[in-house]
């Protein structure tokens, strides 16, 4: 039994949804508003969202939420009645409601004082809009009187008692037939792979099934052949379905079986079992009253959950291919632990592979088979825990949408705010996660982004400016973006800004890629007056961080006077990664296979010099700087003849090409990561560790970073790079 | 055997706390015979497949509501003596005059508390 605390927690989840559907409905509204062709379902839905939410916070005693509400639905029950317009003004007061309704169930949730500050203005524009007549029913909030009691009313509410019948007549499904069904199976039907448990299984399905064996024909063990069949069985079915469903249960079976399909008086049930008639009227059509002549009592089994074992797996699939989709709610930490518990599995996989590699017993057939067998359900566990957390960004989208409300509103511009792939999905975490870069993000993007509504007209732009967030799944990782139409970066301001703040030097050549990354640097800012939206004494710098910190990478994409696009590209899961395992001067390490576009063996031709120590290789006409991780690293202290090496081809998020060169390739692997930056902090070039098969520890480099790493070192290489390509 | 443990109940209710609220209140009252769903169609499949003594409904629900519901228990022979009791946010005259003529045996307003919903179902089923 749940108890009153675990209803409030469920509440509260609930309103999750709740409020993603009243979100969802305003949006609708909102788009029919051009059009006029409003569905009154969706007003009514709207409504209803609302109005559950206060039912569930009456029981709470959550006043505030119920006050509120209640307002908000009376606005919106005018609405649904057409005493008000769904027009844009109204919209916009609505969802604003819902944006202060969800602080509120977000302050309840954790206990907090309600914000009735603001509640306040939200409540008289409410109360505006509601004309005088629904004002009086908008008053105040009914505190819902205790029933009356029935008895004592005299009124026309009260009503008559009503005389439960309990007789097994008078809850005797309408229709119902019973059949006695007697199955005799020939040992071919065992012989062909049949098994009479999965058709009484699919017979339970059409009614309440009781199965009964019939042991007498089981000679002693001594003279048991096992492949003679020797049970017979008796069924009993109630069912609404005719004698032709029943026969067709049977149909694959009817000549491997005999089976004899009789239908019988409802009455002759009752001699069946010895249970007397006040035993069965207590326990209407419960095939458990009858247990006394011990049958196997499918359905009941089936209820109480306890079916045999070996039928477990195909009792939990049954019924859910039948009914709508249903949903279990799980703490998120006992998700979190089956991940960590996973993630150990996966390391013991690979640790018992590579052992029974050293005893030199995988191949023999069984042992081999064996291992396949525990890899791939490893690999399926593993697969199936990650969907656990992988949710929408829908959620994740709309809250955007209310911090691009609100600051467009404080910005005093107008803007279109459009979303693509709502339906994206990322492990939850990561969601939670991008909240505060992508808020930045957002709000830099109406701040600085979006010009004002005179220089958008004067540009020959339209006045109301659009921001665009968008997700969408790209080569195993999750790509996210945001766009604005604006003015684009202005690269000068932000060269000589960072030249005046000493950030670069005064005379230092940069591409137009590494003027955008500048806005990355800690501490940058643009804007002269420190705005009250996006500079709140934080920088991109953080919003970099951030990303970084869930294994991803933010890039900037900007065109002068058409607009700027943040693109963040993150990775599925936190958990895992599909690695390649390579040496470097006889360190282990393991490169994220997504960032390597190929391996590539070099000939002398292929490789030039650059200066006196940096050197480049052609691949298809390009010029790649080789970046040898050995060097980077420290873990040699002069460079190998490349010729000896292998080089990992690795392109950034600007789409700059990097050959990173390795010793050797050792395997391809899914590794577990282990985060390091909990004991040793950010260090540059390393993403994370984990532990290999023999159980030691392997850095996972940040290729990227790696490379910039490097690139700090080679003696600037844009230009000279530019002159050797010409 | 007692009224309590032979009381079939179909609880329909579209959200789950509150459906949670009310199977804990019968569960307190001792009534362990409980079934519920989550719309007025599924309670109408699952009650003619197996009937039930009382149905608990809420009245705002998408698809059909609490009196949409009711109105078909009643129209149908086969479950027009099922006992219908009619949870609601607050005590509307008009629903339940409405209901009262499609033959509602009982109200709730929300929220209520074990012993309040305990006598709403005395009122109609008897001492339990």
């Amino acid at each position: 039994m749940s108890s009153l605390d675990d209803i409030k927690q469920m509440f509260f989840l609930e309103c999750d949804e709740l409020l993603e559907a009243l979100n969802d409905g305003l949006a609708d509204i909102e788009a029919s508003m051009p059009t006029g062709a409003l569905d009154p379902e969706v007003i009514n839905a709207v409504f209803r969202t609302v109005h559950s939410i206060k039912g569930g916070a009456a029981s709470f005693g959550l006043e505030a939420i119920v006050r509120f509400s209640h307002c908000f639905e009376t606005v919106l029950d005018q609405m649904r009645a057409g005493k008000l317009p769904p027009d844009a003004e109204n919209i916009r007061i609505l969802q604003r409601c819902a944006d202060h309704l969800a602080d509120l169930v977000a302050a309840g949730r954790a206990d907090q004082a309600p914000d009735t500050a603001t509640s306040e203005p939200l409540v008289a524009q409410l109360n505006g809009l509601i004309g005088d007549e629904g004002r009086a029913s908008a008053e105040p909030v009914q505190v819902p009187e205790p029933e009356p009691e029935p008895e004592s009313d005299d009124d026309d509410l009260s009503f008559p008692p009503l005389a439960i019948p309990l007789g097994p007549e008078d809850l005797a499904a309408p229709a119902q037939m019973l059949y006695r069904i007697d199955v005799t199976a020939s040992a071919e039907l065992f012989a062909t792979g049949h098994e009479p448990v999965h058709l009484f299984r699919e017979l339970a399905g059409l009614g309440d099934l009781t199965v009964r064996a019939d042991t007498a024909g089981l000679p002693d063990l001594e003279t048991l052949v096992p492949e003679t069949p020797y049970l017979r069985w008796r069924l009993e079915l109630a069912t609404d379905s005719g004698e032709e469903d029943i026969r067709e249960v049977f149909e694959f079976v009817d000549t491997l079986a005999t089976v004899n399909i009789e239908q019988v008086e409802p009455e002759t049930s009752a001699t069946i079992g010895p249970a007397s008639a006040s035993e069965a009227a207590s326990a209407p059509r419960n095939p458990s009253a009858e247990s006394e002549n011990t049958p196997l009592p499918l359905t009941a089994a089936k209820q109480s959950g306890a079916a045999p074992p070996k039928t477990a797996a195909a009792e939990a699939s049954a019924p859910a291919a039948k009914g709508p989709k249903s949903t279990v709610r799980v703490d998120l930490d006992l998700v979190d632990s089956l991940i960590n518990i996973v993630g150990e599995l996966v390391i013991n996989q690979s640790v018992l592979t590579q052992s029974f590699s050293e005893a030199n017993v995988a191949n023999r057939a069984d042992i081999g088979s064996s291992l396949d067998e525990y890899k791939s359900l490893a690999l399926q566990i593993q697969e199936s825990v990650m969907s656990l957390r992988a949710q929408s960004v829908k959620q994740l989208f709309q809250r955007m949408a209310r911090i691009v409300r609100e600051t467009s509103e404080v910005a005093g511009k107008s803007v279109q705010f459009d979303t693509e792939g709502e339906d994206t999905e990322i492990d939850k975490t990561v969601i939670e996660r991008l909240i505060e870069p992508l808020t930045h993000i957002l709000r830099n993007a109406i701040d600085h982004g979006l010009e004002t509504a005179e220089s958008r007209l004067a540009a020959g732009k339209s006045e109301t400016g659009t921001v665009c967030l968008s997700a969408s799944h790209r080569s195993g990782r999750v790509l996210i973006e945001v766009s604005d139409d604006g003015a684009g970066i202005d690269r000068k301001r932000v060269f000589e800004i960072a030249a005046s703040k000493g950030l670069i030097a005064q005379d230092a050549q940069l591409s137009e890629a590494e003027i955008d990354r500048l806005l990355f640097l800690p501490g940058f800012s643009t804007k002269a007056a420190v705005s009250d939206l996006s500079g709140r004494g934080v920088g991109m710098d953080v919003v970099q961080s951030a990303i970084r910190k869930l294994g991803g990478r933010v890039a900037i994409t900007s065109a002068p006077g058409r607009g700027t696009t943040f693109s963040i590209s993150l990775p599925l899961t936190l958990a895992v990664l599909d690695g390649m395992v390579v040496d470097v001067a006889g360190q282990t390490m393991v490169v994220p296979i997504t960032a390597v576009l190929e391996t590539i063996r070099p000939t002398r031709d292929d490789v030039h010099m650059m200066g006196s120590t940096a050197q480049v290789i052609k691949v298809r006409d390009t010029l790649v700087p080789i970046v040898d991780l050995g060097l980077a690293f420290g873990y040699r202290s002069c460079g190998l003849t490349v010729t000896e090496l292998v080089l990992l081809l690795i392109e950034t998020e600007q789409g700059e090409r990097w050959a990173l060169a390795v010793d050797r390739i050792i395997d391809q692997r899914q590794v577990v990561i282990k985060s390091l930056e909990g004991n040793y902090g950010h260090v540059p070039g390393v993403a994370a560790a984990t532990i290999l098969g023999d159980g030691k520890i392997a850095l996972i480099i940040d290729p990227e970073e790696t490379a910039q790493m490097a690139e700090r070192d080679l003696p600037a290489p844009a230009p000279l790079l530019t002159a050797i390509g010409e | 055997m007692s009224l309590k443990n032979s009381l079939s109940v179909m609880v329909v209710d579209d959200m789950s706390t509150s459906r949670s609220l009310i199977l804990m209140a019968l569960e307190q009252i001792g009534i362990t015979n409980i079934d519920f769903c989550k719309d007025g169609q599924t309670a109408l499949q699952k009650i003619a497949a197996k009937p039930v003594h009382i149905v608990i409904s809420d009245y705002n629900m998408p698809g059909l509501n609490g009196l949409q519901l009711l109105k078909a228990l009643r129209e149908n022979k086969q479950t027009s003596r099922i006992g219908f009791i009619l949870v609601s946010g607050k005590l509307d005259k008009e629903i339940l005059s409405t209901g009262k003529k499609l033959g509602l045996n009982n109200f709730i307003t929300k929220p209520f508390d074990t012993p309040q919903m305990k006598n709403c179902l005395q009122a109609v089923v008897g001492p339990l």
